[in-house]
């Protein structure tokens, strides 16, 4: 006589990786879902359905993966390949090659274009188009102050977030300069970097349970927005617990953001009003990756240990789809404090 | 028969002929007769033959009739019509035929009969198991409901009818009982929204609590429950127990605690706050407006006729207020310190002049000597300080419109006339008014101990920050700030007139201010006097620092309000206003760092403990546009920064950031070695630079 209660963590996914969840994406045309993982595979979801559609092993764990169209997706890959895989004949093939691991992949529906980082410190670009083989394929190799760790496309900008904390902003009409050369706001590690969908800025976290709010307007009043604020913390006996902040991912129509971090919580804030909006139940393990499906009905959660503490035992990796509710995303304009007392 | 009736007719007939031959009848006659009779028998016969055919065909209607009946059950029945092909292999009679298909007929109106009875039965059963269904699931319901909300479900569903209850046996699913069971669930269902709704207020109540007040995880963890409703629509509550009337209580009880400590800690605010404007007032000789309002507020507040926010933004702007006001005096304030600090060195010269000892080389003669020296030059600007002050006063005073006081005392009337000798006798003043006073009203030194340990009861026996400005000990030793502060604490029934008081002795003083020098001897004195009661002196001081003007306070709006204490809600001023208790505290925490202290533009509450390393690095000094408005709904603020520049930065090691920021020691020597993330950690990818690639393969 009793009804089940609703899942306080979302849906998981039957079928996860068996290893470490390196990144999920959702797909600009349908709810599909391509997670690459440590455990060599590239899996493709239907995260609605619950269903499997389509699993790649590569030879190394795969670091990155991005979809081209619904029917194809690309990935980076520990081996140093940047592959293309076809997801309904099942086939895949080698784009071309980093002198070192690639560590990030993204594409650009406006050029048409993939765009690597790796940890060979270069920036490589490719057209996919071009047949198989490193040469009719690459269109060129940008050289980046340091080891790429995180990317991030918005319009015609490309985001490249490096070791040692720099962040060069690209054109990517000409790539062979940065636009901006910049220095993290934050002083420890940079560990995600995600535009605004809105193309004015980008919001940078670290280990050190922060986030960045950037502007790429260089104006003194463009400037003057910029923030940094604190968040995955906790105290305990008079310490203050800093856990990294490994995820971050924008809600498509309003513009808010959520962020994982390694203490498993999920938050979503409101950069405009700078309020914390929501704060999911804690996940298993740390939150290793995030994204909203195109209509931001849905937020995948990649729980999934991300070794901030060397090989030690951990919660099994697992994938959440949550329903997004609209009060947990919309954004809550100040409440103007009222003058009369 | 025939033969028996042609005997007879013929019998008849020879009767007849007998008859007539016996009368003489004549044929003609006899052949009409003959044939009438012929002509009567025809008649009876076709009579007859007619009856019979009627009576056939009767007969073959009625068969007819049946027939068709038989056909119409059958074809309703859905059943071939056997009869038609029974009767048209019978040759039997029309009144057979008829008898063979009346019983047939008789069969089927009964399986007819039977099969309606049949279909009704049907009927029945289906909108029996269709209400039992319906009934079923309105317990369902009903018993969800009982659980979410701590009701007896037998109970509730026993009143509407005893079956109900029962875990087996037939159910009552009569329209009455389905028509109470959708009444009682219409009922629960307004209970559990308004029950809803009353815990999800609750539940607002208890996050904007545990932010305002920064309650540790553990203390929230009882309450996650509660809180992660708060956005729960009523079908998704199903927790049992969660909206029951025990559960609220509890939750309830759990927020009044909260306010309470809440209230609490404002109190403690309050009284920081209180102390914080008197040490401005007293920092600044200003001599607060009125002293018992304050007092009285604070009063209020313990007793919780007033609501503390409100005292509390009530000093926040009394504190602004003196705040620009001090600013406004900081100019001429600093004269007169430099001043008194020059007519203290002048007295200790004039005293050092007359000790015929001064050449002799004794330990420490020659800082003496350059003491001296110093102080000769310095006497020598005198004149010329006085009439910078003078004017300076002047020009301060034309512009406000009021008076120019220090520590209460009014400059103007001092500085009309023969300024110099005003000014010069400004300290002895003090002095003498402190001193009578002091003998006046406060008397045996048993009566000061007294004092001393009822101030120290009261306000504390925290060291004034005067005793921390040693660059001003001078001054306190000239001019005797404290005895007349103590004038002021002390002697009650004074304080509302203390120019009054003042006049007199300045009166007296006056004329006396010719001869200076003995004046200043007297002073030199006096000031020793003054040092033996050090300790009654600091006592004292906190007491009448304090101005706290309601009226005032409200009118003014100063740019300089401490910020965090601006943002009131629309909706509660208390709750706005406590949003930085916490702040407050932390500042508390963060008094031994004197920049903390005054730093008010830290404009969030920090929901989380701040150490002072990272409250370094998120002070934003432009106080940030946005002031945290109190979350009226579950949105909690932000824990901002302004983004710091990092060249401007010092690498700050990280005593906060336990294990899991990745190794610590690289973050602080980035210099020396290579920063790996984790997930190149994970790969053992080395730099080529140092070490050869290695990646393993995982």
């Amino acid at each position: 006589m009793t009804v089940a209660p609703p899942s306080s963590t979302g849906r998981e996914l039957s079928d996860p990786p068996t290893d470490g969840v390196s990144n999920i994406r959702f797909s600009n045309h349908s709810d599909h879902l391509l997670v690459s993982s440590w455990d060599k595979s590239v899996r493709l979801y239907d995260a609605s359905a619950d269903v499997l559609r389509g699993k790649f092993m590569h030879g190394g764990a795969v670091l990155d993966c991005c979809f081209h169209d619904d029917s194809s997706g690309f990935t980076a890959s520990l081996d140093h390949t940047v592959r293309r895989l076809v997801f309904n004949y099942n086939k895949e093939d080698i784009l071309g090659r980093h002198d070192a691991p690639v560590r990030c992949i993204e594409y650009s529906y406006i050029t048409g274009q993939v765009i690597t980082g790796s940890w060979d410190k270069t920036l490589k670009c490719w057209d996919p188009r071009g047949a198989s083989g490193q040469e009719r394929s690459l269109i060129g190799t940008y050289t980046q102050p340091e080891r790429v760790y995180s990317m991030s496309l918005v319009g015609n900008r490309l985001v490249v977030a490096t070791a040692g904390r720099h962040v060069n902003v690209y054109d990517l009409r000409n790539l062979s300069q940065p636009e901006q050369r910049r220095e993290s706001s934050l002083k420890y590690q940079t560990r995600c970097v995600r535009c605004y969908p809105n193309g004015t800025g980008y919001a940078l976290s670290s280990v050190e349970g922060r986030v960045a709010m950037e502007f790429f307007d260089l104006s003194e009043a463009g400037q003057s927005k910029k923030y940094a604020f604190k968040c995955h913390r906790k105290t305990e006996a008079g310490k203050d617990i800093v856990y990294p902040v490994n995820a971050i991912a924008f809600h498509p129509i309003y513009g808010t953001f959520a962020t994982g971090g390694c203490d498993g919580y999920v938050n979503v804030w409101d950069g405009d009003n700078k309020k914390r909006l929501y704060q999911y139940p804690k996940y298993p393990t740390s939150i290793a990756a995030l994204s909203f499906s195109r209509d931001g009905r849905l937020l995948a959660i990649a729980s999934s240990y991300t070794y901030e503490d060397g090989d030690k035992p951990h919660a099994l990796d697992a994938i959440f789809v949550r329903s997004v509710n609209e009060v947990e995303v919309k954004p809550k304009p100040k409440v103007l404090p009222n003058p009369a007392v | 028969m025939p033969s028996q009736m042609e005997t007879t007719c013929g019998s008849l007939l020879n009767e007849l002929q007998i008859i007539w031959d016996e009368v003489g009848e004549s044929d003609a006659e006899r052949d009409r007769m003959l044939l009438e009779l012929e002509q009567e028998c025809m008649e009876v016969y076709r009579r007859k033959v007619d009856q019979a055919n009627k009576c056939r065909a009767q007969l073959r209607q009625a068969i007819a009739d049946a027939e068709a009946e038989l056909a119409a059950i059958c074809s309703a029945m859905g059943e071939r019509p056997v009869h038609i092909r029974q009767s048209d292999q019978s040759t039997g009679s029309l009144k057979a035929e008829l008898r063979a298909i009346l019983p047939e007929i008789e069969e089927m109106r009964k399986r007819k009969k039977l099969e309606e009875l049949h279909r009704e039965l049907q009927a029945l059963q289906k909108e029996k198991s269709e209400r039992l269904k319906q009934v079923l699931e309105h317990l369902n319901y009903l018993y969800s409901c009982c659980s979410v909300l701590g009701l007896d479900f037998k109970q509730t569903v026993c009143g509407i009818h005893p079956s109900l209850g029962e875990s087996e046996g037939s159910k009552s699913i009569s329209n009455d009982t389905i028509e109470q069971l959708g009444t009682a669930i219409q009922k629960l269902r307004e209970v559990k929204v308004q029950r809803m709704q009353q815990l999800q207020d609750l539940a607002t109540s208890l996050l904007e609590l545990w932010n305002l007040m920064d309650t540790p995880i553990e203390e929230q963890q009882t309450f996650q429950k509660v809180t992660c409703n708060i956005a729960s629509s009523e079908e998704e509550i199903t927790e049992p127990g969660m909206l029951s009337a025990d559960f609220i209580d509890y939750v309830k009880a759990e927020v009044s605690r909260l306010e309470e400590l809440k209230a609490s800690k404002m109190k403690e605010l309050v009284l920081k706050k209180k102390t914080e404007l008197e040490d401005i007032c007293r920092k600044t000789h200003l001599i607060p407006e009125s002293d018992s309002a304050i007092d009285l507020a604070v009063d209020a507040v313990e007793s919780g006729a007033v609501d503390a926010s409100f005292v509390l933004e009530q000093i926040e702007l009394q504190i602004s207020r003196v705040k620009e006001e001090a600013l406004g005096r900081k100019e001429i304030l600093e004269k007169v310190e430099k001043w008194m600090t020059a007519c203290q060195e002048e007295s200790w010269l004039e005293e050092y002049n007359r000790d015929d000892n001064r050449y002799n080389a004794g330990r420490g003669a020659h800082l003496t000597l350059k003491r001296a020296e110093k102080a000769r030059a310095l006497v020598n600007k005198l004149p010329a300080m006085v009439d910078t002050l003078t004017s300076k006063t002047t020009a301060w005073e034309k512009e406000k419109g009021v008076d120019f006081t220090y520590d209460g005392v009014s400059v103007t009337p001092l500085t009309r006339g023969n300024a110099f000798d005003a000014f010069l006798c400004l300290p002895i003043l003090k002095f003498t008014s402190g001193f009578c006073l002091l003998c006046a009203y406060v008397g045996p030194e048993e009566t000061q101990e007294q004092l001393l340990t009822e101030q120290e009861a009261l306000y504390g026996s925290k060291p004034s920050p005067m005793k921390n400005q040693s660059a001003k000990k001078g001054r306190r030793l000239s001019c005797g700030g404290g005895p007349s502060n103590r004038r002021l604490s002390l002697g009650g029934p004074m304080l509302q007139t203390p120019k009054a008081d003042m006049m007199p002795p300045l009166a007296k003083a006056t004329p006396n201010t010719r001869n200076a020098k003995k004046l200043n001897v007297h002073n030199v004195k006096l000031t020793k006097a003054a040092l033996g009661r050090r300790g009654l002196d600091l006592a004292g001081l906190p007491i009448n620092q304090h101005s706290f003007n309601l009226q005032n306070a409200r009118e003014i709006e100063s740019p300089i309000i401490r910020k965090p204490f601006s943002p009131i809600s629309s909706t509660d001023s208390s709750k706005s206003s406590a949003t930085n208790i916490l702040e407050a505290l932390n500042r508390k925490h963060n008094e031994m760092l004197p920049k903390t202290i005054t730093s008010d533009s830290t404009p969030f509450s920090t929901p989380s403990k701040t150490v002072p390393i990272a409250d370094v690095e998120n002070r934003t000094p432009q106080a940030m546009a946005i002031i945290p408005s109190t979350p009226s709904t579950i949105s909690i603020p932000m824990q901002m920064a302004i983004t710091p520049a990092p060249a401007q930065m010092p690498i700050t090691p990280a005593p906060i950031q336990k294990a899991l920021i990745p190794a610590p020691t690289a973050l602080k020597s980035v210099d020396e070695e290579i920063e790996y993330s984790f997930e190149e950690k994970r790969a053992g990818f080395v730099l080529p630079r140092s070490h050869p690639i290695n990646v393993m393969q995982i």
